[in-house]
């Protein structure tokens, strides 16, 4: 018995050593070959090299360039900033890619710009580079950004026009996105005992009041500048509630919707809005204006981009803690708000020399941990990943008092935002007009006219 | 007589003589001056260069080139047919002329002022002149982004100065009806002190022996200006305007800097409109066909305002 335990025992324990010697074995390949896969995203493969990153100027691009010593520290990149006024940026945007020049390796773009640059070839497919596993490290996780700005930046050209559907090449990845709502200066409201608006005609005869308690107040911030800057906030979103439609198919072929009924009483009743509720320097207001009239309490309410809001609420802001949201306007007879979206994104330059090197920038720029970072610091907001918005740190930070309603309002609005443009080539000549066309119907031209005008317009230039 | 016979002898040499002169002047003709030719080669190369660009231009604006798109078509006149049908067009080329006429018209007026103030050689005058020359120096985009925030109907810097002596509010560029004439003011502050410069020159070169001839014979200050220096110094206004006038129907920096052409189409001047055309609206054949209606306005006025300097300087002298 003695020896038959003692023999089972020492059995045992040869097993036990060769079964131990096998686990051990098997967990240093399974560890190996774990540090092999991360091994392949190389992080300073491009180490030593210069490149361009081109943006607006802009609380996104303040959010990246905060971090830019942290990209260089883990990549051995230098990265050098080139920021532009809006106007003048979609301008040399457009000519710098168009043109092939190489100067800049990694640009900003929005999507409907993104449309007019698809013809040429300026900007380089990254579907390649997302799929490459030494280029794309494993833990970046594209799909985690939303879906609805994955597929608006994924497209094919057929015939050198934006084919509908949303499959196709990545043209340029999320960097943060904005939609568009009702932002107000909550103080100015409940001292003049002002309801938030939620239609053109109730904001007229809030703007009226507004002006007839403090005339030295700027009821209502927009954009009016001469450029689809201005159209693509409050008038898109708006107009979309009408029914406003940018194209539509009549008999099968291609047609501008902006002379349409539904476009026209929009169009009057935004006009008019306009006129009673509007800064005098409408015509030369970008965002930059619709900002700083709602932080310094020269401006009541605006109709932008949430983002600004937002970034005016931060401690430490003049603004902060005075500054809430709600949904866009709408038709009167509309079911709920329609909201367009914005999508900041960054795109390479298929002419950049340095394609390797441009891609670990967009990268990591658009990486969960930066964009995560960009957002509690105020400044990368929307985050455009469905993992920043499960993360506590970004909740609990937006959720504080000094943001008001911002999370309850955004979420309101997102349910009813969507891009409210028509991909297409051609985006800017069209939205270009339509922006002269709405600074003349404010200044008093005719608006039915000036629509039809502008739909004439519009069609010879298809 | 051996004087008179070398006198037959050295005219009987005469032809000879002239004959090698002729021929050595005929390979004197037939020589290329090739220093010279040197000398001006880079000159002439630029100018090829120009003209060679020009007309490129030109072919552009006879195709219906858009940037980005690679294939391109000649389509001979249909961009200017196509421009001419438009309302947009004649309001951009009205804008130019306009824009141009007025600026050049105000500047020289007040920079005869301001030269005749500077001839005085008044205390005042003397600290102005050397701060005449700042609106010259400064670029003129940073010039049109500072008129820009002062000319802001609610917050800018004129409107307050306008409102402490009980005038205003204006629009200045944000209305469609004060926008023109607030880009020509803005012209007219950057570009004075141009003909300023140039008229002064030409006041300094009057003799006081004039003035003085004319003191003598009982002419009043305003006759003597009116009859003396003022068709002087004419020849010199006319080139400070011919220079203007070329530059003001080109003015792109101060348009687009300050409105981009609007409220509407108010400022929209043919460079502007261009400019957004070819640049934003991606349209480039279209464009290049504004710049070559641009640039024969542009020849137009320079030849009628060199045929009247020619014909002032005729009288002059």
């Amino acid at each position: 018995m003695r020896s038959t335990i003692s023999t089972f025992c020492s059995h045992a324990r040869r097993a036990a050593r060769h079964n131990m010697v096998g686990v051990l074995l098997l967990a240093t390949t399974v560890t190996m070959s774990t540090s092999a896969i991360a091994a392949d995203m190389n992080w300073r493969q491009f180490e030593g090299t210069t490149i361009t990153w081109a943006y607006d100027i802009h609380p996104y691009a303040d959010a990246l360039s905060a971090e830019l010593p942290e990209f260089e520290k883990l990549t051995g990149i230098k990265v050098t900033p080139e920021l532009y006024p809006d106007d003048s940026y979609w301008n040399k945007l457009t000519i710098q890619l168009t043109t092939k020049s190489p100067a800049w390796d990694v640009v900003g773009t929005g999507i409907q710009p993104a449309w007019d640059l698809a013809p040429s070839g300026a900007l380089e497919p990254l579907g390649k580079y997302l799929n490459d596993p030494a280029l794309t490290d494993a833990s970046y996780d594209y799909n985690d950004f939303f879906p609805a700005l994955r597929s608006a930046l994924t497209w094919k050209m057929e015939d050198g026009q934006i084919a509908a559907g949303g499959d196709g090449e990545v043209w340029a990845i999320p960097h943060a996105f904005e939609n568009i709502q009702l932002f107000y200066r909550k103080d100015i409201l409940e001292k003049h005992g002002i309801q938030v608006p939620t239609t053109p005609t109730e904001m007229g005869a809030a703007c009226e009041k507004l002006k007839a308690a403090d005339p030295q107040i700027t009821p209502l911030g927009v954009r009016g500048v001469r450029f689809w800057a201005s159209i693509h906030t409050a008038v898109a979103s708006i107009a979309k509630s009408y029914g406003v439609q940018d194209w539509v198919m009549k008999d099968g072929k291609l047609d501008t919707g902006l002379d349409s009924p539904e476009s026209i009483a929009f169009h009057k009743d935004y006009v008019d809005m306009i006129k009673k509720c509007a800064a005098p320097s409408f015509a030369n207001d970008n965002w930059y204006q619709v900002v700083d009239g709602i932080s310094s309490g020269r401006t009541a309410m605006a109709i932008d981009s949430n983002m600004f809001g937002f970034w005016n609420d931060v401690k430490g802001q003049p603004a902060s803690g005075k500054i809430a949201f709600a949904p866009p306007l709408r038709a009167p007879d509309a079911k709920g708000p329609s909201s367009n979206i914005w999508i900041w994104s960054l795109a390479m330059n298929s002419a950049s020399e340095k394609k390797g090197a441009a891609w670990l920038f967009i990268q990591w720029a658009t990486s969960k941990k930066v964009a995560l970072a960009g957002a509690v610091a105020g400044k990368l907001v929307n985050p455009p990943r469905a993992s920043t918005w499960g993360d506590e740190t970004w909740l609990n930070y937006a959720s504080q008092p000094e943001f008001n309603n911002f999370v309850e309002s955004f979420k309101a609005t997102q349910e009813h935002a969507a891009l409210a443009f028509t991909p297409r080539v051609g985006f800017g000549e069209a939205m270009n007009a339509w922006a002269v066309a709405m600074q003349k119907m404010v200044n008093g031209d005719d608006v039915e006219a000036t629509l039809h005008a502008l739909a004439e317009e519009i069609r010879a230039g298809l | 007589m051996t004087t008179q016979v070398s006198k037959v002898v050295a005219l009987r040499a005469a032809p000879s003589l002239q004959a090698s002169e002729a021929t050595k002047g005929e390979h004197t003709e037939r020589q290329v001056d090739w220093v010279s030719l040197l000398v001006i080669a880079p000159a002439i190369l630029i100018l090829l260069g120009f003209l060679a660009l020009f007309f490129y231009g030109v072919y552009q604006s006879l195709t219906d080139l858009r940037l980005g798109r690679p294939v391109v078509r000649f389509v001979g006149f249909a961009n200017y047919v196509a421009l001419m049908k438009t309302s947009e067009f004649w309001n951009s080329v009205r804008v130019t002329v306009v824009y141009a006429v007025s600026a050049v018209f105000i500047e020289a007026l007040l920079g005869l002022m301001i030269a005749k103030l500077f001839a005085s050689g008044v205390t005042l005058a003397r600290w102005l002149r050397p701060l005449i020359l700042l609106p010259l120096v400064l670029p003129p985009m940073s010039v049109a982004l500072m008129w820009t925030t002062m000319m802001n109907p609610q917050s800018g810097i004129l409107n307050y100065l306008f409102s402490l002596v009980g005038i205003g509010p204006f629009s200045w560029i944000s209305s469609p009806a004060t926008s023109l004439i607030s880009v020509i003011l803005i012209d007219v502050w950057t570009y004075t002190p141009f003909f300023a410069l140039i008229i002064f020159a030409g006041l300094q070169g009057i003799t006081d022996d004039l003035r003085e001839a004319a003191r003598i014979n009982g002419a009043k200050a305003w006759a003597t200006f009116v009859n003396i220096e003022l068709p002087l110094v004419a020849p010199y206004i006319l080139i400070a305007a011919l220079f203007r006038l070329i530059e003001s129907f080109n003015q792109f920096d101060i348009i687009f800097g300050t409105t981009q052409g609007g409220p509407g189409n108010s400022t929209s001047a043919l460079s502007v409109q261009a400019y957004i055309t070819a640049f934003q609206n991606l349209t480039f054949g279209r464009g290049a066909a504004m710049m070559v209606v641009n640039w024969l306005i542009v020849l137009i006025g320079a030849m009628l305002t060199v045929k009247l300097w020619q014909a002032v300087r005729r009288r002059v002298n």
